[in-house]
């Protein structure tokens, strides 16, 4: 039974201009114990799905269709139908999320301990002691000194201590689920390096699910199981880490491993994908890929292209023309993905 | 692609002349919040009041013994004074004097503020602090007492010399706000082209960088006008200055001092001019919180 | 994993931060040390600036008080210039035959030792003694009507934030903003006029003065009860004349503050509303409102002037009109002074309250990881 099913999750936001639809028709599972990787560019939906899956979005957004299905084995919900007293408790106890670490993430006035406290109390950990404890005990797992950081103001930390804190924070009433939102975009690279190599430790030593949001392709391949790319919108490709990386199926997942440079890539080999995403208030007809595509046909046009399965199994893209991206790119090697196409 | 702000549609306004175009879309951001349409509306009146009614209706200033604090009726609608004379009629006459004080004051004190804030904001050091050296001070001195005895001890016997001592304590805000913006500007690349170019420290000031801090200027001036009015009516009603005439807050005084105040009667002459003060101070305050909206793109959502 | 790289032990040095307001007040003289030397510096700097400019008034001035008197001493009692010079020297306290710098010096001396002259009208009686006579009642009453004006307002102010938009919220924005635009001595001339006069609820001929003459002071009820039942005028228009400042400052200070990510994250984290709006949204917006409301407590002072003369109310803003109205210099100068001085103490105060509220303020970070 996969802790978190979603299907047909759409999500608009009211502007002045008419509604955007930030999110279309996701579908995806997370398995027990599983990582999810959501990549896509700036404004695929991303972040709209991420803060969705907690009923977070802004007063501007509305929930148009679809379920969120929790399962833990002993509740099972649609976390959409939750009335707010219930939707509290399932934030942070059954479903965490992590947010950028900027300094604006905690509040500038009171401690970290406080904030901890906070965070308990409102779960109903009455006992301030238990909750002092577990704490420290986190801290510890995120390698903090509890004495030094407790005592701080959030203004006191750097970028990576406050990172740490917001995971262990996250771990604090032991939730199923950890939604992670860009956790490693404001940091340097040595501090990203720890975050991940830490995330991946915790992830092993306590077991929960992880939902990854990222536009770094290179954190997603290291940390996920399975990958969903995101475009206008829309889910175009479910597929494991290999087979997104090896044997993409639709055309932007193909665009978006061409745009990032190897190491051991020649110079010349990193192209970016021409033209720019659709206008999410006036979507033009048919697949919205269609204008950036090297592989439209008339056909494209017809109708939105639904998730096919391809050629390898648990592995379904929104292209009609996916057999013909598989030719285009061959067998599995992995360097010539860069090269077929340029 | 429809017109990138989406508040007027550019084919209209390119009929019409450049001018009266840009104060069609000007009538029309200050419509979009009824407030600031309304305080230019009230101010807009007033000044017709107050300056070119005058021409219109004749004064009346003749004593009638026999109509004190008459109901009001057709020919006195809001009755009469102490005196017997129209109250409409005192109105009427009663705010140039105020007004016309008002702007001035305002008027020194922007080009105070403006002139040391930004002497201080390009020159800095030694002078930059001692300019700012004597705007805390000139803050923390209460406005209105050093007004009161400053009044007290020169007696000014123009208005004009009024004008000038408002002035005096007005101008601090203002010098501030200025030095801030002249700081921030002087880093930016036009100064530096200007400065490379050799044009100046005046031209500087008053070509490259005033023209961007209009806004803060119009709205200070506005405010500093609601002050100025404030402090006049305050000395006036407590008697302080020897000026004579017949301006609201003179009216005020009387209505006070002839113990109008507690007559049943005598409530419209006290209203009059409360409600001219009042409105006229309302009328400021929401035009200038209307150009603030107007002037600041962020605060139009 | 058990090693630290280098990054994550960053000692976090924070280069020290000073009050919004001490910012604001300038670099004067540079390197200082602690923000608290400087503000006292500040104070006792303007304090000093202050009573030259009074000295200065007094004395130097073309038409000053002093050369005034002189002239009407010799005019109306027809004596010489010396002898004239002479009698407004004991009257102002001042010896008029060392030269002017002398004169000051002495003068600062004076005011050092709290000093400020003696009365021209009751000639026994210090400025100083007057004073503090009838300051407290100014104070009592500008305070209470401030005090009551911040929670209310900041209450209302919340609310409207919250209801965003709603027809409470516009209600109480307009209001708000039309009460805070109009001076506060035609507010205190509106309500005798229509709740005193036309309408008689309020029986104003009793409420003059600031207490009935005949009751025993003391810490009793009655005395306290009577008290307030003559501030009640004074203290209604001071709550009048700023609750529509605090009601729009808190409505746009909690409307920027529930715009702060650390709010979206605390419902994230699934804390209750109660807790949110007390600790993450309502600490955050207050904050700047508390040193607003110290200036304003300074500030209002000097407007307490035609309040009091229109209530009668014996406080420190009536006996400096009646001090004008008298020619008492010493007086009017020394009220000068204290009101300043008022001021400052406020002033002083709010920077205080801004950096104990705020942990941003002045403290030197640096928890260093591990």
């Amino acid at each position: 039974m996969p802790v978190l099913s979603v299907r047909d999750l759409s999500i608009e936001y009211r502007t002045r201009r008419g509604p955007v639809q930030a999110v279309r028709d996701v579908t995806f599972d997370l398995a027990q114990g599983e990582t999810i990787a959501i990549i896509g560019e700036s404004g695929s939906g991303k972040t709209t799905l991420a803060v969705g899956l907690i009923r977070l979005s802004p007063r501007s957004a509305r929930v148009t269709k679809g379920e969120i299905r929790y399962d833990d084995g002993k509740r099972a919900f649609d976390v959409l139908s939750l009335d707010s007293e219930r939707l509290r408790r399932f934030r942070w106890a059954d479903c965490a999320m992590v947010f950028q670490a900027a300094l604006s993430a905690f509040n500038p006035v009171i401690t970290i301990w406080e904030q901890f406290l906070d965070t308990g109390r409102a779960h109903g950990m009455g006992d301030k002691h238990k909750v002092h404890d577990r704490t420290r005990e986190l801290l510890d797992l995120v390698h903090l000194d509890p004495k030094r950081v407790l005592t701080a103001y959030p203004h006191e930390l750097s970028g990576g201590m406050r990172q740490r804190v917001l995971i262990a924070m996250a771990l604090l009433l032991d939730p199923r689920i950890v939604i992670l939102d860009e956790p490693t975009t404001a940091l340097d690279i040595l501090t990203q390096r720890a975050i991940i190599d830490l995330l991946r430790e915790l992830r092993g030593r306590l077991g929960f699910s992880t939902i990854f949001i990222s536009h770094d392709l290179s954190i997603a391949a290291e940390l996920a199981d399975r990958m969903l790319t995101m475009y206008a919108g829309r889910v175009v490709e479910r597929a494991s880490v290999d087979d997104l990386f090896y044997r993409p199926r639709h055309p932007y997942s193909v665009g978006l491993m061409r745009a990032v440079p190897r190491v051991s890539g020649a110079l010349g080999s990193v192209v970016s994908i021409p033209g720019s995403p659709p206008d999410l208030i006036r979507l033009p007809r048919g697949c919205s890929y269609y204008p950036r595509c090297p592989f439209h046909i008339e056909q494209c046009l017809a109708e939105d292209p639904p998730l096919l399965q391809v050629d390898t199994p648990n592995h379904e893209a929104a292209c009609i023309r996916w057999e013909a991206v598989a030719a285009a790119l061959g067998s599995d090697a992995e360097a010539p993905v860069a090269e077929k196409l340029a | 692609m429809t017109a990138a702000t989406g508040l007027i549609d550019r084919r209209d306004v390119s009929r019409i002349p450049a001018r009266l175009a840009g104060i069609v879309e000007f009538l029309r951001m200050m419509s979009r919040k009824p407030v600031g349409l309304i305080g230019l509306i009230g101010v807009l009146f007033f000044l017709f009041l107050a300056y070119v009614a005058p021409f219109f209706v004749p004064l009346q200033d003749t004593v009638d013994v026999t109509a004190i604090y008459a109901k009001p009726s057709f020919a006195h609608p809001l009755g009469t004074d102490f005196q017997g004379r129209d109250v409409v009629n005192q109105i009427v006459y009663g705010g140039g004097d105020i007004i016309t004080t008002a702007i001035l004051a305002a008027l020194f004190s922007t080009v105070i503020a403006i002139t040391f804030g930004s002497i201080a904001a390009t020159v800095g050091g030694r002078i930059d602090a001692l300019i700012l050296a004597i705007t805390d001070v000139a803050l923390t001195i209460p406005q209105l007492i050093l007004l009161i005895v400053i009044a007290a001890i020169f007696r000014p016997s123009s208005f004009f010399a009024l004008a000038v001592i408002l002035a005096l304590l007005q101008w601090p805000a203002l010098l501030r706000q200025i030095r801030a913006q002249v700081l921030s500007l002087k880093e930016r690349d036009f100064v530096e082209a200007a400065r490379s170019l050799d044009l100046g420290l005046m031209h500087i000031i008053f070509r490259e960088m005033l023209p961007n801090m209009r806004s803060y200027i119009v709205i200070h001036f506005i405010i500093a006008m609601t002050l100025a009015i404030y402090a006049q009516a305050a000395i006036m009603f407590l008697g302080l200055v020897p000026l004579s005439g017949k301006n609201w807050a003179i009216m005020l005084y009387f209505a006070y001092n002839q113990g109008a105040l507690f007559f049943k009667d005598s409530f419209l002459y006290l209203m009059g001019p409360i409600m001219a003060i009042a409105l006229f101070q309302l009328s400021l305050v929401w035009l200038a919180s209307g150009l603030e909206d107007v002037f600041n793109p962020r605060l139009r959502n | 994993m058990a090693t630290i790289t280098p990054a994550q032990g960053e000692l976090q040095v924070r280069t020290f931060q000073r009050s919004p307001l001490s910012r604001a007040r300038g670099h004067l003289g540079g390197l200082w040390g602690r923000p608290i030397t400087q503000a006292i510096a500040k104070a006792l700097l303007t304090i000093y600036v202050t009573s030259t400019i009074t000295f200065g008034l007094i004395r130097l001035m073309p038409g000053s008080p002093v050369e005034i008197k002189i002239d009407e001493l010799m005019q109306g009692s027809g004596m010489s210039y010396a002898d004239a010079a002479a009698q407004a020297s004991g009257l102002f306290d001042i010896n008029l035959n060392a030269p002017i710098h002398e004169q000051y010096f002495e003068y600062l001396g004076n005011l050092a030792h709290g000093n400020l002259g003696s009365s021209f009208l009751s000639r026994g009686t210090s400025v100083m003694s007057i004073i503090l006579s009838v300051l407290p009642w100014t104070l009592f009453a500008v305070g209470t009507g401030l005090l009551l004006s911040f929670v209310l307002g900041i209450a209302l102010g919340l609310v409207a934030a919250y209801r965003r938009n709603s027809l409470l919220d516009h209600a109480v924005s307009t209001a708000g903003s039309i009460i805070s635009s109009v001076p506060g001595y035609l507010i205190a001339l509106l309500i005798i006029l229509i709740f005193g006069i036309q309408l008689r609820w309020i029986p104003i001929t009793q409420m003059r003065g600031a207490f009935t003459s005949g009751i025993t002071p003391g810490f009793t009820p009655q005395f306290l009860g009577d008290i307030l039942f003559h501030a009640s005028l004074p203290i209604t228009v001071f709550f009048l004349t700023h609750i529509g400042l605090w009601i729009l400052s808190m409505r746009s200070a909690t409307l920027a503050a529930l715009e702060e990510d650390h709010v979206t994250v605390a419902r994230a984290r699934g804390l209750t509303d109660g807790r949110i709006t007390t600790a993450y949204v309502g600490r955050n917006a207050v904050l700047p409102l508390v040193s607003q409301f110290a200036i304003a407590a300074g500030a209002v002072v000097g407007g307490a002037v035609i309040i009091e003369q229109i209530f009668v109310y014996q406080g420190v803003g009536l006996r400096l009109v009646a001090s004008v109205n008298q020619r008492d210099y010493p007086l009017m100068q020394g009220i000068i002074l204290m009101t300043t001085v008022c001021v400052i103490i406020a002033n002083l105060a709010a920077d205080l309250l801004y950096s104990k509220l705020d942990p941003r303020i002045g403290r030197a970070g640096g928890a260093g990881g591990k």
